[in-house]
């Protein structure tokens, strides 16, 4: 099996939470400074796990992905 | 043309009673359409859940079968990187757009062009909305006419006239409310359709190892090589599809804006929205996909059984009927997909309908009762339809249809995606950057597609040029970089006192304008003639666009720095968010001209409630969904507990049983 370069395997995912990140996290930014999002709020607070849980749910799933692929 | 499928009429009885079936179970829920508010946006009642499971239909059906596991063939697992990468953009969307286009009411997104800037940027943004939609319809017509070409050996455009018209037919009389209940069992059909060719994939490959140990590594990596071939790499998909298409998707797609709006509440909307993206989209791209990926293997594992003749376009047809040994199956699956198709175009034609009606025109027809409205309705949905088909050869020229759609989204979203996020998350962003936007933004992205080697190479992250149709995805990254930058360079130039000033010129010139051809002749013959024509004419051209332009004030409530005030103005009065309990109640008539509900002092308590607030009232079974509710306020509270006082126009809007106990939240 010939080997698969860092273009192949690992620059995507850092690519895509990387640049993804930064949309994101700019996101949770805005709607923290504009404070549509309450963090006082019970239902917000909820809000708030769900979408950082949303992120790092998809990086873990990505990462896993790929481990998976290389590996089994 | 590939080789034709054969089929029995056992095969056409199950295609055309499937879809009988689907369309007579829409179609007894268009009765809940009274209005025009009820034909596009289902009178805003329906559950989370409910809505999330339409979307699926809606997603997956745009996305479509066919598209992906044609990809998935080729490029294996990384066929997915479009259903996973939504959540980036996700805190903008549920603490920015959705509130917004909820709690102001608007009826499609030109109108928050006009509320955000005047008429004028409003009459660009339904150009630009239209024309995306209609694309996205073609190629919803094109995908359709693809899945059945190979099954019934027909020419492509005879097949995309006939499902053409009865798409049309259907959604001319369905309307919204048919559309959400026919894509809620497309939903769980396309997923249950989906998981059986993979269950049946794998059963007649020989188990999951064979399976799995048939696919080399490079063909499992979830996300494609960084930037090769030109025609599927990742980082052009990433800006296409990940930034341009998702942002298109959750923020520009009337049909799925529509759908957010008929959930009951806000907090509804944004529970569909991440219960579908967190778990329904990474089970769509497999139902999707997975028909390419067992073909791959089977390629490999049994090639006499593999025809490597086929279009890739219809190799999802050639898996389903390799797997599937009954055809009754077969035919299921055929129908399941072939419905989903028609969910989305429906979808697409129906917001359609609500644009032209709510943009165009009822502001030229104005003051004619609601059935007018309606009829009008069904005639754009009709004309829309006929449009999508003819705009299908454009799309017909790509490759693929997943080629089609990335430069589809590459090239219509950036203007109307950069216009609509600077308009919500940045004060000041004015009417003429807005207006550059579309038009500087559109000229210089004329100007990529013109010299693209010289003006998008720049952005092009590595990737090779392809001569035929050069930059296909990366495109979407220099289309939103120059619409962005246009935005942001014209708000620095013409700041709100910049265009206060152009107004009061351009309105002295246009009146010296009038004044002169007033006392001259009209025939433009000397150099001062011509000077009043042109310069007179441009300015009134420029003062149509910065007169009446958004003012610090009139912002309130339609950018995300002002959501309290949108709250407020959508109830009328201060929000009250003191949290309560949701009892369940009996009801009665009150006579009244007015509208609204009584409930009990005691219950009133209970649900921390006072007169004036926000109600919700729905039949107690959960399982209906929102499709018997209503909303209302709060009237003078009674000492009966139990009961809530309802007038008749209530119960006949909320289609309430006499015996049947509800259940009241107040909402705000």
């Amino acid at each position: 099996m010939h080997e698969l370069s860092f273009f192949r395997t690992w620059l995507p995912v850092i690519y895509l939470y990387g640049v993804g990140g930064i949309i994101f996290f700019g996101g949770m930014f805005i709607i923290f400074k504009a404070k549509t999002i309450k963090p006082e709020r019970l239902l917000h607070k909820r809000w708030i796990k769900v979408l950082y849980f949303g992120f790092f749910y998809y990086l873990a799933l990505h990462v896993f992905l790929t481990y998976a692929a290389l590996n089994f | 043309m590939d080789h034709v499928i054969h089929t029995s009429p056992v095969f056409w009885i199950i295609i055309v009673g499937y879809f009988a079936l689907i369309l007579g179970f829409g179609s007894y829920f268009a009765r809940y359409n009274k209005d025009t508010n009820d034909f596009f946006f289902s009178g805003r009642r329906f559950s989370w859940w409910l809505i999330t499971m339409s979307i699926v239909a809606t997603g997956v059906g745009s996305h479509s079968f066919l598209k992906y596991s044609a990809k998935a063939f080729e490029h294996g697992f990384s066929s997915t990187m479009t259903y996973m990468n939504d959540w980036f953009f996700v805190p903008f969307f549920l603490f920015g757009w959705l509130p917004i286009v909820y709690y102001t009411r608007i009826r499609s997104i030109p109108d928050y062009f006009e509320r955000r800037f005047n008429r004028n940027v409003r009459i660009l943004a339904t150009i630009a909305i239209l024309g995306y939609m209609i694309g996205y319809i073609a190629i919803g017509f094109l995908t359709m006419g693809k899945t059945l070409e190979p099954l019934l050996g027909w020419d492509l455009y005879t097949i995309i006239w006939v499902v053409a018209i009865i798409a049309g037919i259907y959604i001319t009389f369905g309307g919204q409310t048919a559309v959400i209940f026919t894509d809620l069992a497309q939903g769980f059909v396309l997923l249950f359709a989906g998981a059986l060719i993979f269950i049946l994939g794998i059963n007649y490959l020989g188990g999951f190892d064979i399976f799995w140990n048939a696919l080399p590594s490079e063909f499992k990596l979830p996300l494609a090589h960084f930037n090769q071939p030109s025609n599927f790499n990742f980082v052009g998909i990433f800006w296409q599809d990940g930034v341009a298409g998702s942002v298109g998707f959750l923020f520009m797609n009337q049909g799925l804006i529509m759908r957010f709006m008929a959930t009951k509440s806000v907090n509804e909307g944004r529970k569909a929205a991440a219960f579908n993206i967190l778990l329904l989209l990474p089970l769509s791209t497999v139902v999707t996909s997975n028909a390419g990926w067992i073909g791959k293997a089977i390629s490999v594992v049994t090639p006499e059984a593999w025809d490597a003749s086929i279009k890739l376009d219809h190799v999802f047809t050639q898996v389903a009927s390799l797997v599937t040994s009954s055809e009754i199956v077969f035919a299921f699956i055929i129908a399941a997909v072939a419905a989903a198709l028609m969910s989305t175009v429906d979808t697409l034609i129906n917001a359609v309908a609500a644009v032209v009606i709510n943009d165009i025109y009822r502001p030229i027809v104005k003051d004619k009762d609601d059935k007018h409205y309606l009829k009008a309705a069904m005639f754009i949905s009709a004309g829309a339809t006929l449009l999508g088909v003819i705009t299908v050869t454009f799309f017909d020229n790509f490759p693929t249809l997943y080629e089609a759609h990335g430069f589809f989204h590459s090239t219509m979203t950036p203007p109307l995606v950069i216009a609509i996020f600077l308009g919500i998350f940045w004060k000041r962003y004015t009417t003429l950057a807005a207006v550059s936007t579309f038009v500087v933004g559109a000229y210089l992205m004329w100007l990529g597609n013109k010299y693209p080697a010289f003006l998008i190479g720049p952005f092009d992250h590595g990737i090779d040029m392809d001569p035929v149709h050069p930059y296909s995805y990366i495109r979407a990254l220099y289309n939103t970089f120059v619409c962005l930058a246009s935005g942001v360079l014209f708000s620095f130039i013409f700041t709100r006192k910049v265009e206060v000033k152009i107004e009061k010129y351009t309105a002295k010139v246009v009146a010296s304008a009038v004044a002169y051809f007033s006392t001259h002749d009209q025939n433009v013959t000397s150099t001062r003639d011509i000077y009043y024509a042109v310069w007179g004419g441009f300015c009134k051209i420029v003062n149509s666009f910065v007169k009446n332009a958004a003012t610090d004030e009139s912002l309130d409530g339609i950018t995300v720095w002002t959501l309290d005030k949108a709250r407020e103005m959508f109830k009328g009065s201060k929000p009250n968010d003191e949290p309560g309990l949701e009892p369940i109640v009996r009801w009665k008539v009150e006579e009244s001209d007015k509208s609204f509900v009584r409930f009990s002092k005691n219950q009133m308590e209970e649900m921390a409630a006072n007169v004036g607030d926000l109600v919700y009232l729905s039949d107690k079974r959960k399982w209906l969904g929102g499709l018997k509710s209503v909303h209302s306020v709060y009237a003078e509270p009674h000492d009966e507990d139990g009961v809530v006082y309802m007038t008749p126009d209530l119960i006949d809007s909320g289609q309430f049983s006499p015996d049947r106990a509800l259940r009241a939240e107040k909402e705000m």
